[in-house]
């Protein structure tokens, strides 16, 4: 019945492991003092999108972007009180007319930290062809990395982010994303980037 | 100068703090007990000390002195005054002090309680307690000090976070940390018993009321928040994963785990080094928990302050703990080996080692998910953090099987069971358990946890409900009584092992009010105006109108929605945006109302400055009551369980016979007597209950 192991055999595979585990914590504890808790990695292109669950803007009505899956999504954040927003605007405007005939182009607006009426607002004072999706407490954008507005992504038919365009579309960007990102997208002729 | 006091006191008691490390181990060597006396009573005078720091820091939020920074911080001359004597533990600095108090008060009572009793532990526990002691003061000194002053005088304070100005937050932190520190005295006592080399069962039974204090005080703290959680921050859920959550939920894993398995020990000295392993880890979590928590190492909800040079403090603490305890364990272990071995799987040891594993595995799964974002960090990879999607679909399976053998595990045999006995014994509750499986899917229930969750709860519900029966008749036949009189019997006869069906029973509620509230909650977020209304579920809501509404310290607006059932007006709620004017925080008071054991939930997080619209978030969450009157039951079970008296003390005196010759306490021939009287139901009551100890 009982062991016929003496005690003393020596060190025990447990005893290695127990050590090793309280070793590594303490390790691991103190690289994470010098972390920065509130440090959110960018998010990189190749990438899977985060999930977006969040109001309509007009309607009462919950928006996923997993809804969206197997059709090219440009993602754009802005927010009323941005002046560069209101400079991409009317190029916005032009993206979504642009692409407005192929069924598997989706536009959608992020409002971020912003006041509904005043968002609302400044869609009816600048015009509006898109849906727009509320996000006043920035959580999407933490995920998505955002650091200031307005920033457009790019996701593919499967779901996984392409592209991240940094201040207003115009000039060039406008360019790029229409003939570079989102047309080989959508005719299947995109290379990965 | 009454601050100033406070602060004397608690610098004294840190010099206590290191008599009462000292003394004893000086006694030990000499082999004089006067040291270990000196030790018993500087731990005493500790007590009193750190409670003049808790008095003068009480008085000067009741006097408002703003000239002390932390009372600034945490309070407010507008502040109703219950908040203004809970604001102590409002913040950082406070939630320590409280901390150290509650030891100094445990270990006073540890060491008086045990003094006669315990004598060769004693020098160790006063030792133990202390260390734990002086890290915590050198903490509250060095870097964390209530008691420091500023000038010039602030007029007034910056309010004690709204949130916390809640009574179920009030009273959350003290019984956490009642739970925490109340482990200690386990701890302790586990230590001593690894260095005296006293490694029988005498720790065990010494320290069991103490665990369960402390697992009571957990589980309350924990189901507190969990209710601040569900109505404060209008989440419309209690639990959600968050890093803090999780560092009280750990050391509660596994002193369930320690609670069930020290009874292997008792009854067959086994699992000794298990058992030790256990009660440090708990205590270790519990330290782990305050550091995670205070260090700020982890983003959180609970928005505590980082520093880091605080942090490398108490993770230094933490390691010295971690590697003395665990050191001392190691280097201990070989001295203890079972005698014993386990003879069977199907036996309940084996149930018990079952429970255990399923114990520990939920603790690492809680432990890797919450440090992960840690480790990614760490490793340079892309920082990730993980979601309840991880925490639901890796804990689920283990709840359930947990559940499962929280059914089984008290009727098994010990040793081994025929599976003769285990035919008889889960037969039927099985039979019942198909029987609710095809109900639940009759009703329509089709999602697969919850239909595996109520399944397993049917099945347990029966094991216990026949077994409460067999019981009850049992013996109501052999006192000639009625059933109820025959269950009181049952219950005298044994309130240890009912105390722990009554507990179980709690656990079985509370997961009934999971299932329902988290699977079948309905919820809508949407955009009202007045006059507008939506439905939920079988119920509709209309908002009438939206209007300002003020309190003491805040302003905001007020929302009142009528709720129907068809055309019935059930009732009217008034869900609040508050704003907090002193510390300019916006809050969400939910509306909440009562259907049967279920909430209609209102919340509205927003709303349009001309009161023209409002955001709202509307829930009907079924059943969610039952998650606290689990709790609640849960509690009761095991307040009888520690109030269960004399009969653990006399069996702490007679030393229980070696288990070979422990006898079935009621005698043969009255066994056969009472078959033979019984008709078939009776016997198959009765034989289903081979060589059952307690009757």
């Amino acid at each position: 019945m009982a062991e016929t192991k003496s005690p003393s055999v020596g060190i025990r595979s447990w005893q290695v492991v127990l050590l090793a585990v309280i070793f590594g914590l303490i390790v691991l504890f103190y690289k994470g003092l010098w972390g920065n808790p509130s440090y959110i990695p960018p998010v990189l292109v190749g990438t899977a999108a985060p999930e977006i669950t969040a109001p309509d803007l007009y309607q009462p009505k919950e928006v996923s972007l997993s809804q969206f899956r197997g059709k090219v999504v440009v993602l754009n954040f802005w927010a009323s009180w941005c002046q560069e927003c209101k400079l991409e605007h009317q190029n916005l405007l032009a993206v979504q007319k642009h692409f407005a005939q192929n069924p598997n182009f989706v536009m959608l607006g992020v409002n971020y930290q912003d006041k509904e009426d005043l968002a609302r607002q400044y869609l009816q004072e600048h015009g509006n062809n898109f849906n727009h999706i509320r996000d006043a407490k920035g959580r999407i954008s933490i995920d998505y990395g955002v650091y200031g507005v307005p920033e457009t992504f790019v996701i593919d038919q499967n779901g996984v982010i392409r592209h991240k365009l940094i201040g207003p579309i115009m000039g060039d960007n406008y360019t790029f994303l229409i003939e570079q990102m989102v047309e080989p997208l959508l005719n299947g002729t995109a290379t990965a980037s | 100068m009454i601050i100033e006091l406070g602060h004397f006191a608690v610098i004294t008691a840190l010099i206590l703090a290191a008599v009462g490390i000292a003394s004893p181990i000086v006694g030990l060597k000499r082999r004089e007990a006067v040291w270990v006396e000196v030790g018993r009573q500087a731990v005493t005078l500790n007590f009193v000390l750190i409670s003049i720091g808790m008095l003068a820091m009480e008085y000067s939020y009741l006097t408002q002195d703003y000239s002390v920074k932390y009372v600034y911080a945490t309070s407010n001359s507008k502040l109703p005054i219950f908040y203004k004597v809970a604001g102590l533990w409002g913040g950082h600095e406070g939630s320590l002090l409280l901390w150290s108090w509650i030891l100094s008060f445990f270990c006073m009572l540890a060491a008086r309680i045990h003094w006669k009793t315990q004598p060769a532990v004693m020098p160790y526990l006063i030792a133990m307690q202390s260390t734990v002691m002086s890290g915590f003061l050198l903490l509250i000194l060095f870097l964390s000090n209530p008691f420091e002053r500023i000038f010039p005088i602030p007029l007034d304070g910056r309010d004690l976070n709204p949130l916390l100005q809640d009574p179920a937050m009030v009273m959350h932190p003290p019984f956490l940390y009642l739970g925490y520190v109340g482990l200690s005295i386990p701890f302790s006592f586990a230590m001593a018993a690894l260095f005296s080399g006293r490694l029988g069962e005498e720790w065990i039974k010494a320290t069991q009321r103490w665990t369960l204090m402390a697992w009571l005080c957990l589980t309350i703290g924990i189901l507190m928040g969990g209710y601040w959680a569900y109505y404060e921050l209008g989440w419309g859920g209690y639990w959600g994963w968050d890093p803090v959550e999780n560092a009280a939920f750990m050391p509660w894993l596994v002193a369930t785990a320690f609670l069930h398995s020290v009874m292997v020990q008792e009854t067959r000295k086994m699992f000794k080094v298990w058992n030790l392993f256990l009660i440090i880890l708990a205590f270790s979590l519990s330290l782990i928990g305050t550091f995670l928590v205070r260090s700020g190492i982890l983003s959180s909800v609970h928005s505590f302050a980082a520093d880091p040079g605080r942090g490398v403090f108490i993770l230094g603490f933490l390691s010295f703990m971690l590697l003395l305890s665990f050191g001392t364990l190691i280097f201990r272990s070989a001295k203890l080996k079972s005698q014993i071995e386990m003879d069977s799987v199907i036996s309940r040891e084996a149930i018990f080692l079952f429970n255990n594993l399923f114990f520990l595995v939920a603790m690492v799964t809680v432990f890797i998910g919450t440090l992960y974002p840690l480790l990614t960090e760490a490793l340079q990879f892309k920082k990730v953090s993980v979601g309840p999607p991880y925490y639901n679909t890796v804990f689920m399976p283990v709840a359930l099987g947990l559940v499962f053998l929280m059914g089984i595990g008290p009727y098994i045999p010990w040793r081994k069971a025929s599976i003769q006995s285990l035919k008889g014994l889960f037969l039927i509750p099985g039979l019942i358990a198909l029987g609710g499986l095809a109900f639940f899917l009759i009703a329509g229930i089709r999602h697969s946890y919850a239909l595996a969750g109520l399944t397993v709860v049917c099945f347990v519900a029966a094991v216990i409900f026949l077994d409460f029966a067999k019981l009850s008749v049992f013996w109501a036949k052999r006192e000639q009584v009625s059933s109820l009189q025959g269950f009181l019997t049952a219950y005298k006869k044994n309130p240890r092992r009912l105390a722990g069906i009554l507990t179980h029973i709690g656990v079985l509620v509370m997961i009934v009010g999971i299932i329902f509230s988290t699977i079948y909650q309905t919820e809508k977020v949407l955009i009202m105006k007045p006059g507008e209304e939506t439905g939920l579920g079988a119920y509709r809501i209309k908002l009438i109108r939206l209007y300002g509404a003020e309190g003491v310290n805040w302003e905001g607006q007020e929302a009142l929605f009528n709720v129907y059932k068809g055309e019935t007006l059930l009732t009217q709620l008034r869900p609040q945006k508050r704003f907090y004017t002193v510390s300019q925080t916006p809050t969400t008071e939910t509306a909440i109302h009562q259907i049967y054991t279920g909430h209609i939930f209102l919340t509205i997080p927003e709303v349009a400055p001309d009161g023209s619209w409002a955001r709202v978030r509307a829930l009907h969450n079924p059943l969610v009551l039952w998650v606290w009157y689990g709790g609640g039951i849960m509690g009761i079970g095991v307040i009888l369980n520690i109030l269960r008296g004399s009969r653990m003390k006399l069996s702490a005196l007679h030393p229980e016979p070696a288990l070979s010759e422990a006898p079935v306490s009621l005698p043969r021939p009255a066994r056969e007597e009472v078959l033979h009287r019984s008709n078939r139901w009776q016997a198959f009551l009765n034989a289903v209950w081979p060589g059952r100890k307690e009757v």
